[in-house]
């Protein structure tokens, strides 16, 4: 959190207008790397070349935002979205270009910068105010108000090494939210807390929207972002890919989220598998595929869209019953979907296999109902001419993927097909409204 | 440093609030709270009476008594708690308020100053034991027991006896000797503050720094000694050396201080402080960067 003060003169520049709130030029900032930290040191006595080297972490960057306006920077981990941060705030100083800030910041990039663990939480309110540059005035009135949202009882005289990891943050964020800025720069400080006090932290968020304040969120979580801003900044590199309304901006992040997915997953099972399998090994899954709606090959894939598991098998000795399953957990091992071609309404019956046979085994969907998270499959290959079927290959944790629910329409795990009906009763009439999923 | 002092001027309720909390953390969660200001400089002066005076053998004078040395280092032993402390302290408090130099608008320059104005506060609770025992030793100078009498020494040069015990209007003097004492150590502290970000081996190396200084300060011995071997260059281009001797001339002696020593430290100081604080301004900009 912090207050600043960059004002230009009332006139401004020629960009940037009285509408704008932050205007910032060819913003860039570098930071120089050095192999040895001793390098540094030399570099400031001794003249002649540089012993370290650039590192950009912000790039040509031109941002307008407008006075009362919603903004949200998202990006990859490393984009450079809390250095942008940090330049727009004052806390660090451009290598190039310019910031000019309109108006009181404050940011909310560490709830409780500065809170000493030996004192009391009033105690911690008073000195963290005026880190925040409030006056003593502002202080007293503010006071017991702080006190009120953190919602900390009496705990608010306990010192706060004592405090849990919620109550530290509550009270960092209720400081923090008492400051009466023009500005509000928050960098993710909200997924922290419970349910009830983040509720409370969007219903603070939205009375400064309502005041005509200027909000700047960042985040990586798109459904954040698109439920709060109207224009959405998306960064990369260090640079801005693309700005614009959130609709628009979604969409090229999206595609960028999938393609890196992919990337990801696919060097994820490249790599050896570390999970167990085990059987008898007459036959072998020797690949394994997913294919997307398109019937191209994935490892990421959107909610709703088509999907398809294919393995390939072969057979190394003559199997009386084989049956070929899968089994389809989230990366915390929920078990989600387990299913296979013989356990069916009209089961497929796959009997007499010889050896050197070879083929390939598909289980699609039209929907795949799963929310966003990562996810792994089992497959199995089970002898089931006994009683109790044993395995011939199973293959734990054998392939990963990733999903990803562009809407956040819906929460958790699953993405359900359902409808909403909501009636009202006013006397004898009657209003019926119907949603689809 | 006009702009260091403007800075400090603009954050003054700032820094006041950080004076506070250092002062309270110091003694909040410890149940002797306050006491410590004055316990532990006692308990460190028992240690080095025992090393130096007992074991060691140390010859302060022809003749002393056994109270004289202890008022005598405890004096050193206080100014030096307070100049060594800060400047330790200072070097590593960049490091250790990062959080807040890196997610916050921070003024840092007030970090080094808080530091100072704590330890001075703190050394201001310390010096009047060494005037109350003044006063004590004054009324009953043989309460732990008569002078001992040293064998004189062929090469010793000449009679010296230590000057008895006594307190006067040059007490007026201090708030001098506090300034100065201030200005020196801010200038180091603001100094190896900033540097210690370009290499953090400086921190380590401080601790080490302050001890060798300290042992090479006249603070266990006498001056005498030193000199005496000839190693009086030492002493001569040691200010700390000049600071403790003016402290032990007014809260000892009951003396006005050497003036042209108190106005070379002071010379020094503000030197220093110059030096450091434009240092550490320059680079000021550079900070989120380096942490």
């Amino acid at each position: 959190m912090s207050t600043a003060f960059h004002t230009t003169d009332a006139a401004g520049p020629a960009h940037g207008g009285a509408g704008s709130a932050i205007f910032a030029q060819d913003l860039s900032k570098s930071y120089r790397m050095y192999d040895k930290p001793i390098h540094r040191l030399y570099d400031l006595i001794l003249p002649g070349k540089s012993r370290g080297r650039d590192f950009w972490a912000v790039r040509n960057v031109y941002l307008d935002i407008a006075r009362g306006s919603t903004v949200g920077i998202i990006g990859e981990n490393g984009a450079g979205k809390s250095s942008l941060l940090k330049l727009l705030t004052g806390i660090t100083q451009p290598t190039t270009g310019s910031v000019q800030v309109r108006g009181r910041v404050a940011s909310l990039l560490e709830l409780g910068a500065g809170f000493h663990p030996e004192f009391s939480g009033r105690d911690n309110i008073r000195l963290n105010c005026s880190v925040l540059g409030m006056s003593d005035a502002e202080i007293t009135e503010r006071f017991p108000k702080i006190v009120e949202f953190s919602e900390l009882g009496d705990f608010i005289d306990r010192p706060v090494k004592t405090y849990s990891s919620g109550m530290y943050v509550r009270l960092g964020f209720s400081v923090a939210a008492s400051v009466d800025p023009d500005i509000l720069i928050i960098d993710e400080a909200l997924s922290v807390g419970d349910e009830h006090f983040r509720g409370k932290c969007i219903n603070r968020l939205n009375d400064f929207r309502d005041a005509g304040k200027t909000i700047i969120f960042v985040s990586h979580d798109m459904g954040a972002v698109k439920s709060m801003c109207q224009w959405v900044v998306l960064m990369d590199k260090g640079e801005i890919l693309e700005q614009g309304t959130a609709e628009k901006v979604s969409d090229e992040y999206l595609k960028r989220a999938k393609a890196r997915g992919n990337e990801r997953m696919s060097a994820i099972n490249r790599g050896s598998s570390a999970y167990p399998r085990w059987g008898s090994g007459e036959i072998e899954v020797t690949e394994i595929e997913m294919l997307d709606g398109e019937g191209k090959p994935a490892h990421a894939f959107t909610t709703g869209e088509g999907f398809c598991v294919r393995l390939r098998w072969k057979a190394h000795m003559d199997t009386k019953e084989p049956v070929f399953g899968l089994g389809l957990y989230r990366s915390d091992g929920t078990y989600v979907n387990g299913s296979n071609h013989h356990w069916r309404d009209k089961p497929i019956a796959l009997r007499d296999v010889r050896a050197g046979e070879s083929g390939e085994v598909e289980m699609s969907a039209d929907a795949l109902q799963l929310l966003q998270g990562q996810y792994y499959l089992t497959t199995f290959v089970y002898d089931h001419s006994k009683a109790a079927p044993t395995a011939i290959d199973h293959r734990e944790h054998a392939h990963t993927f990733e999903v990803i629910d562009p809407r956040h329409l819906q929460h958790g795990m699953l993405f359900l097909n359902s409808r909403w009906t909501v009636r009202r009763r006013s006397g004898d009439d009657v209003r019926t409204e119907e949603s689809l999923s | 440093m006009i702009a260091l002092a403007r800075s400090l001027k603009r954050n003054r309720r700032l820094l006041g609030d950080f004076v506070v909390r250092d002062l309270r953390a110091r003694y909040v969660g410890s149940s002797m709270g306050f006491f410590w200001s004055v316990v532990y400089p006692f308990l460190n002066l028992c240690i080095y009476m025992f090393v130096f005076s007992m074991v060691l053998k140390v010859r302060f004078a022809d003749s002393v008594a056994p109270h004289q040395v202890a008022l005598w280092m405890l004096c050193g032993i206080t100014v030096w708690a307070a100049f060594g402390e800060t400047l330790s302290r200072s070097t590593n408090t960049l490091v250790e308020n990062q959080n807040l130099i890196q997610k916050v608008v921070f003024p840092s320059e007030i970090l080094p100053t808080f530091l100072c104005i704590s330890s001075l506060i703190n050394m201001c609770i310390g010096l009047p034991i060494v005037i109350i025992g003044v006063l004590v030793f004054q009324a009953f100078p043989d309460l732990l027991g008569p002078p001992e009498v040293m064998p004189v020494l062929t090469n010793a040069s000449g009679p010296n006896d230590m000057p008895p015990l006594s307190l006067g209007w040059s007490l007026l003097a201090l708030p001098v000797l506090f300034l100065a004492q201030a200005l020196f150590t801010l200038g180091l502290g603001y100094f190896f503050a900033a540097l210690n970000l370009f290499l953090r081996d400086v921190y380590h190396l401080m601790g080490v720094g302050v001890t060798v200084w300290m042992f090479a300060t006249p603070i266990f011995y006498p001056p005498q000694m030193v000199i005496d071997k000839g190693y009086g260059w030492m002493l001569a281009w040691n200010p700390m050396h000049w600071l403790i001797s003016a402290y032990r001339q007014i809260l000892i002696f009951g003396a006005w201080p050497d003036w042209a020593m108190v106005a070379s430290f002071g010379a020094v100081g503000l030197v220093l402080l110059f030096l450091g604080s434009k240092f550490f301004l320059w680079q000021k900009p550079q900070f989120p960067d380096l942490l």
